[in-house]
């Protein structure tokens, strides 16, 4: 157990344990800490988080957010994150059916375009934990 | 003297309002329970992103002479706005006008710095106050205490945010009951806009700067709007936590008047009682009497 883990939401602290390793999709792509990692502050993409405690992986789901290591801790500020076992497939795939039916009617100029993008994305990263 | 039956009915109706006080009482302790529940677990989330957030701005500061982002940019300000935020309902003891005086002192005392100081209110309280006085009313956001979701602070925020943006404000407070305990609230004003960090203490600003992905003048970009959200949620949060706690004292007082009331009111009952059995032997002793 050499790093620690503390997933915060503007709801709740959903999780703090000490790990081994935590793999997190950042905006410049996905990325692995370990121990000794250097000081680092990343936006993050909705996507899968993952953190592997003696060999076993357990994942996450997070719809974006920050991730900041330093001096062995990693600090990841969601702005939602379940674990893979709490995701709502049904709602997640009523979600992203909805706002793709929505999406194919606007243009990349409106403004709620990039609003329902994310949500979109959001529930990709969701079903894709879940799966 | 007081006529037995109105006295019997004055009880009765003390003894019925005593009723209502202390439901609406322990309504409000389970409802406090659950608001601070809240408070107390969007509190990490909040102070972790005011140090995220301070450590890039401070170091992004230290770079060039200008601010790091226009959010950060303080500028002369010529008005003001105000966002009051109060509760739908009464009977919450000072409560509301507690916000109310505290924002009427605030616009006095900031007369000469501001050309105009607007507001704008969060719940019914504050609109219906402000609604025949002499302020313009900028924005009034009613319906957002019957169910507080974050999603209505980050609309709320967004709004503020871009009032400012377009140069129509040049500085946003927000004015609210900060939770203290269940008995004591008090009552702040915090600026909201522009956005003052905290500086780095020493230990951030000695340790290594950090690596920054993808940049710090984006991630300042994606840090901050995040930040001003979580301003105005706790904001809400302190205050429906505030006003359940006023609330639950006032009606314990409440409660504690009407037990003393009937209490009294019990004593002018017996004591009239007495009085008229008193009243009625002796009309009927004098009667005995007077046939022999």
């Amino acid at each position: 157990m050499s790093i620690t883990l503390d997933i915060v939401t503007p709801e709740k602290r959903l999780l703090s344990v000490a790990c081994d390793e935590v793999r997190a999709p950042g905006v410049r792509g996905g990325f692995g800490i370990r121990q000794d990692h250097t000081p680092f502050l990343s936006a993050l993409e909705p996507g899968r988080l993952t953190y592997v405690e003696g060999g076993r992986e357990h994942h996450y789901a997070v719809g974006g957010g920050f991730l900041q290591v330093a001096a062995n801790k990693v600090i990841v500020l969601a702005d939602s994150a379940e674990a893979r076992d709490e995701i709502d497939v049904a709602r997640a795939q009523k979600d992203f059916e909805e706002a793709t039916e929505r999406l194919r009617s606007m243009t990349e100029q409106d403004q709620n375009h990039a609003i329902e993008s994310a949500r979109v994305r959001r529930a990709t990263a969701r079903l894709s934990v879940a799966r | 003297m007081p006529n037995l039956r109105d006295i019997r009915k004055r009880i009765g109706s003390v003894k019925s309002t005593r009723q209502i006080t202390k439901a609406m009482k322990m309504v409000a302790a389970a409802k406090l329970r659950r608001a601070q529940d809240a408070i107390l677990k969007t509190r990490p989330y909040a102070t972790l992103l005011e140090r995220a957030l301070s450590e890039v701005a401070a170091r992004a500061g230290a770079d060039a002479e200008k601010p790091a982002h226009p959010l950060l940019a303080p500028r002369v300000a010529r008005n003001a706005e105000v966002v009051l935020v109060t509760s739908d309902r009464g009977l919450a003891g000072a409560f509301n006008s507690n916000v109310l005086r505290r924002s009427q002192r605030f616009m006095t005392e900031n007369a000469d710095r501001y050309a105009e100081v607007r507001v704008s209110t969060v719940g019914r309280k504050a609109r219906d106050y402000f609604k025949n006085r002499k302020v313009r009313m900028q924005a009034d956001y009613t319906g957002v205490n019957q169910q507080l979701r974050f999603e209505k602070a980050q609309e709320i925020a967004q709004e503020l945010t871009a009032r400012w943006l377009a140069g129509e404000v040049d500085a946003v407070f927000l004015c609210y009951n900060e939770f203290k305990s269940a008995i004591s609230q008090n009552v702040v004003v915090r600026q909201l806009l522009p956005v003052e960090t905290p500086p780095a203490t020493e230990s951030q600003a000695a340790s290594v700067d950090f690596l920054y992905e993808p940049g710090r003048e984006e991630l300042l970009a994606d840090l901050l709007p995040r930040h001003i959200s979580m301003q105005v949620w706790r904001a809400l949060l302190e205050s429906a936590a505030s006003e359940h706690g006023a609330r639950m004292t006032a009606m314990e007082s409440a409660t504690k008047n009407a037990e003393e009331m009937i209490g009294k009111l019990t004593l002018d009952y017996n004591r009239a009682r007495q009085a008229y059995i008193t009243k009625e032997l002796m009309e009927i002793v004098s009667g005995a009497e007077a046939l022999k």
